[in-house]
Order: C-alpha cells, then structure tokens, then sequence
C-alpha cells in the first residue's frame, strides 16, 4: 500500500488511466457482441436498428451449431476427465517419487509451450491417419487431451507440493489401503488442485482450435471450428447470437467459481 | 519407507500419461524425420537441403520474420500495458481492485472466436472504430483496418495480456512493500527506488510472462486465419500452406522444426536467467 502511495501523484494518476484503459480494452470486444446479437439488420453493425430475436432463433435452430456444441461439450468433458487421471497420477510421482527419466518426463508434461500447436497439428494428423483415428470422437479426445494434460499436471503438482506426505504415512501405519489412502486422503486434499485443472482444461479443451482444425471432418466438427467455417459464407448476426450464448454460459460459470471457490484464489 | 501409497506401483502412476507424452514426443520426431528426407512420400534419401530452402524461399522466410517481430510487438506491448495493472493489482486489497481482477479473467473464459467476432466487430470497414472516426471527421471515408499486421496484434494481445497480468501480479504481490519504504525513508527519490528496487526484484515475473507471450504467439495459428484473412502471412499459416495446400511436406516440416527449435532455444536460455536471477 505505501509503497503505492509513494509514488507521486502524477504516476499514480498515469497508472489509473492504464488500468482504465486495459480493462476497457479487454471488455469492450467481449461487450460489443452483446446488442449486435438482436440487430435486425442482416449485416453485423453497431449501433443497432431495431431488436429481434430472430438470429438467436437462426443459431439454435441450425443443426450443425447443435451437433457441434454437443461435441465439444462430450469433447472437453472426456479429455478433462483424462487429463486429470493421467495428470494426477503422473503429478503425484514427479513430486512424490525419484525414478529414471524423471527429468524427461517434467520437460514434456510440464511444458506446452516447447511444441508450437500448428507442429503438433499436422504431425497429429499423420499420426491419427495412420491409426485411423481421422474424423472420429476417440481421435478428438486424443488430440484434446495432448492439449490439456500439461495444464493439468502443472496444477496439480502445484497442490502435491502443498501436501504433507506425512498424512499418506499416518493413514497407512493406521493400515489403510491403497486405493482407500488415495479416495479417503489423497483425493480430498487434492480437490484444490483438481479443480484450477478441470477449470483450465475444460476452457482450454472448449476454446481448441489449431489441433482440432485439422483432426474435424464433416459431421464430426467442434464449435469454434463449425463457427469459423460460418463466417466463411455468411456475415448475418447469427455468430453474434452464439458468441451472447457462450458468453452468458460463461458469466454463469464465473460466477459459480467466484460463490464456491473465488477466482483469485483459484488461480494464485 | 514401506507405506500404502509409495506401494503403488510407478507404472501405474506414469502409464497413463507416458502415453499421452510419447505421442507429443512422436509427433516432435516424426516431423524432425520428414524434414531430412529428400522427399516425402516416397523418399530415397536423408539431406538437410530443406532447412536451406526455408531461408531461399522467400514466401517462408518472410512468413519467419513478420512471426518474431508479431510475437515480439505483442510481448512489449503486453509488458507495457500488464506491468501498471500488475501492480494496481498487487497493491490493492479495494474493492475496485477485485473488479479489475475480474475484468482481467473475463476473457480467459470467453471463447477466442467469440472475441475475434467482438474485434471484427469493432475494426471492420462498418465497424463502430470508423464510424466514429468519420463521424468526428477525423478521416472522410473508413479505413481499412481488418487484414492488418496491426488488427492481427491487437487480437493477440488481447488473448495473452490476461496471462502477462497474472504472471507479474504473482511476482509483484511477493515483494514486501516496506522494501520501498525504506528506500524512501533513507532518501530515495520514488522514480529511482521503482527502478533500482522494485523493477529487479519483478525481473522473474517479468521474465515468465514474456517468455509465455513470445512463445504462445509464435505458435498461433486462429488470429492470424481470422484477423487477417489471407493477408498476414505468419509462420503457423505458411507451414500449413506449404504442406497442406502446395503437398511439400519436407520444407514444410524444415519450417516447423526451425520454429521448435527457436522456442527451444527461448525456453532454455529462459531457464539459465530464471537460475541466474535466483542466485542473486
């Protein structure tokens, strides 16, 4: 706080507008979809003329937006669900235990950046082809949980650290179980971690875009991908029904997050 | 050290995602294999040739640059709008302070197609930016601002200014406020203790929330489809074009090594800074 105030004013002053500034840059694309959505002209305009709902009608009515939500929605759900298995088992020995290739193993899990996704794209591709996994569900969910197992193993490293092995110990002298150490000690503890890696890999699952683009296929095509090839050939409003639907299915989300768990607290 | 869980075998602990692992792995070594050979399918020969034609063809080498210097206006553009909202964030516990936290998350949650219409939107030729910009008279007829270098940076600054905040806000939030005070009791003018005090012990949040940005841009392949429409050719885009569209999969997978090699070589010197700034 003091340090804040030591500052003179003018910088201070200077630095309020910043942070004026980046946060109606970052709400302002968000926001401007909203009453494009219910112009009752066919282009994309704003200001608008007129209100209608009839591009909300457009967007739910058309079968390939609803096939494709569903997908995605299966999709991020499946490869979530994965992700945090494989992630939580492999988090829990990359802190827990000392084993050969260890050092491998962190650099590979814990580092999405190091493959740039259009390089992980197309050589999914060939590799998914040669299985003849091309254009189906089981393939999706590989491609997506490649996306999103790192994101989950790196939070959840994060929560073993903060873990005190001694309490695995204490069950274990008591004579618990292994399978009962994990759902009755492990599991509980972890549910932090949990879920910050269901959160982020859901988004992230929801949101991909490079990897699925060369992985979908006629009837088997997720939305971000089903909404782009729209814009291709069409310039009406519809998008912008989708986008007001996804925003407010995330205002829920955020707003479920921030009553049970906090946002902040999620991510810090 | 013979407790439940350290029984649980480590195969059952890293199967599962060693599977998931080797198949990034393979992927990285498939592409490292059809960029040696001469020709591809059907390949008679190894040569490092293609790596050559990458730097001669001038449609990839181009596509090379305009990739490091977007990643690289993006990064210092996020560096200098994240650092003062970090530090509003680090600081305040206000109200105010929460909103803005939540303000900076909201897009983080917002599907990016949703904020590539929200920006077409925006700078469109119909788009409200001209609108005002005739309607003030600051220009007689709309400008052509879609299909830009610029449009296609803006895009991805919005996507990667969220992750620069949070990075910096976790880094400047560790450091004791009284550091600066007491720099300030013992006479520091506060321009100087910011940079002499407060700018070096940030430099790791720094650090991160560049490297993340750089590498994340480098790599991005929507924005740039969507923004730019054909007309920003970047290197995500030309590698697709080049083994996709024009069937030359060795240079095309050249390019693609290249590129994971230069992130290669950013992460790891990342990490030998990240050592270096630890120690001290």
């Amino acid at each position: 706080m003091d340090s804040a105030r030591s500052l003179p004013s003018v910088w201070r002053i200077l630095n309020a507008w910043i942070v004026g500034i980046v946060v109606v840059f970052l709400l302002l694309p968000i926001l401007i979809v909203i009453p494009s959505a219910f112009n009752t002209d066919p282009t994309v305009t704003f200001p608008i003329h007129g209100f209608t709902f009839k591009w909300f009608a457009n967007a739910i009515f058309r079968a390939e937006f609803i096939r494709s939500f569903f997908l995605s929605a299966a999709v991020s759900v499946v490869a979530t669900l994965i992700s945090l298995a494989a992630g939580g088992l492999a988090a829990y020995a990359i802190v827990r235990r000392s084993f050969r290739g260890k050092a491998i193993l962190e650099l590979v899990l814990l580092s999405p950046l190091i493959f740039p996704s259009i390089v992980l794209a197309i050589a999914l591709t060939m590799v998914l082809g040669s299985l003849g996994l091309l254009r189906t569900f089981p393939g999706l969910i590989v491609a997506h949980t490649i996306v999103t197992l790192p994101y989950a193993v790196r939070a959840m490293v994060g929560t073993f650290h903060s873990i005190d092995p001694d309490l695995e110990e204490a069950a274990a002298v008591l004579g618990a179980r292994r399978v009962f150490v994990w759902r009755e000690v492990l599991v509980p503890l972890l549910r932090p971690g949990l879920l910050a890696a269901a959160i982020f890999s859901l988004i992230m699952s929801f949101d991909e875009f490079a990897v699925s683009f060369f992985v979908v296929g006629p009837g088997m095509t997720t939305l971000p991908i089903e909404l782009f090839n729209y814009t291709e050939f069409y310039a009406d409003p519809t998008i912008c029904a989708v986008s007001t639907i996804l925003i407010f299915l995330s205002a829920l989300a955020v707003f479920a997050i921030e009553r049970t768990v906090g946002l902040a607290k999620l991510l810090s | 050290m013979t407790t439940a869980t350290k029984d649980t075998p480590l195969s059952v602990l890293l199967i599962p995602a060693s599977v998931i692992g080797c198949l990034m792995v393979l992927s990285a070594v498939l592409m490292l294999g059809i960029s040696v050979l001469d020709s591809f399918p059907g390949w008679t020969g190894l040569t490092l040739e293609h790596y050559r034609d990458f730097f001669e063809n001038r449609f990839l080498l181009q596509a090379g640059l305009r990739t490091i210097s977007l990643a690289t206006v993006v990064t210092l553009i996020c560096l200098l709008l994240g650092y003062p909202v970090a530090w509003f964030l680090a600081l305040g516990r206000s109200k105010i302070a929460h909103l803005v936290f939540l303000a900076v998350l909201t897009p983080l949650i917002v599907s990016i197609v949703v904020r590539m219409f929200g920006w077409t939107i925006l700078l469109g030729n119909e788009g409200l930016l001209n609108k005002v910009m005739v309607g003030l008279g600051i220009v007689s007829a709309p400008v052509q601002m879609m299909r830009s270098f610029w449009t296609v940076a803006i895009g991805l600054i919005h996507i990667f200014l969220p992750f620069m905040i949070l990075s910096l806000t976790s880094t400047l939030g560790r450091i004791d406020p009284s550091l600066a005070e007491a720099a300030a009791t013992l006479g520091s003018r506060p321009v100087r203790s910011f940079l002499q005090i407060i700018l070096p012990l940030s430099a790791q949040g720094i650090a991160t929330g560049s490297i993340i940005v750089f590498c994340l841009t480098t790599g991005v392949y929507l924005t740039p489809l969507w923004l730019g429409r054909g007309n920003v050719t970047v290197l995500a885009t030309a590698i697709q074009q080049q083994i996709l569209e024009t069937g030359d999969w060795p240079t095309g997978a050249a390019s693609a090594m290249l590129l994971t090699f230069f992130t290669l070589l950013l992460v790891a010197g990342y990490s030998v800074l990240i050592r270096r700034l630890g120690r001290r």
